[in-house]
């Protein structure tokens, strides 16, 4: 095990706050929580493309960050009108 | 350990160490306006951070260059992403009062 997958897990530990608060908070503050886990999952990819010297996985980390932003405006906009 | 490991590592964990700030941020933060300040940093420093430790290790290679681009997508996604929320919020609360004072 090397320093970037140490690195990784130690930021996953950040995903239980982002839990407690998508499981506890109100749903906007759901949302921030889901945002938030969203960026630390893709920091969290890209330390493990870096830990498994695989550059392919580099991708991953791209796509995530591509869709966390489509699937927050999705759910932005839900909280405007609908839920 | 050579002087670019580590100037890498000392990066990687500065950009961790931010990271886990602002979940901790969002997380005890009461208001959900105040929680969203703290997605900027999250979504700004620490992947640049992270992103500069790789580039630092591996240089402007395929590696680099598409961590280079996903702390790019993050650091321009992320204010829209909070201005939309925000929006969001707004016309849910704002909606809230009206309701209130008319009934």
């Amino acid at each position: 095990m090397n320093a970037w997958l140490i690195a990784a897990i130690v930021l996953l530990t950040g995903l239980v706050p982002c839990g407690a608060l998508l499981l506890r908070g109100s749903i906007v503050s759901a949302l921030v929580g889901l945002q938030m886990a969203g960026i630390l999952q893709t920091v969290v990819l890209l330390l493990l493309a870096e830990g498994f010297h695989r550059p392919p996985f580099f991708d991953l980390a791209l796509v995530l960050a591509l869709l966390s932003l489509a699937g927050g405006l999705v759910f932005a906009r839900m909280l405007e009108r609908w839920v | 350990m050579t002087v670019s490991t580590a100037f890498a590592a000392m990066l990687v964990s500065f950009g961790v160490a931010v990271e886990l700030a602002c979940c901790l941020g969002v997380f005890l933060m009461e208001d959900a306006y105040d929680k969203l300040h703290y997605l900027g940093p999250a979504a700004i420093v620490g992947p640049v951070l992270i992103a500069a430790g790789i580039i630092t290790v591996e240089g402007l290679g395929q590696a680099g260059i598409k961590s280079l681009l996903t702390a790019a997508l993050l650091a321009v996604a992320s204010p829209v992403l909070s201005h939309a929320t925000a929006r969001a919020l707004y016309i849910r609360r704002r909606d809230h009062i009206e309701d209130r004072t008319m009934t």
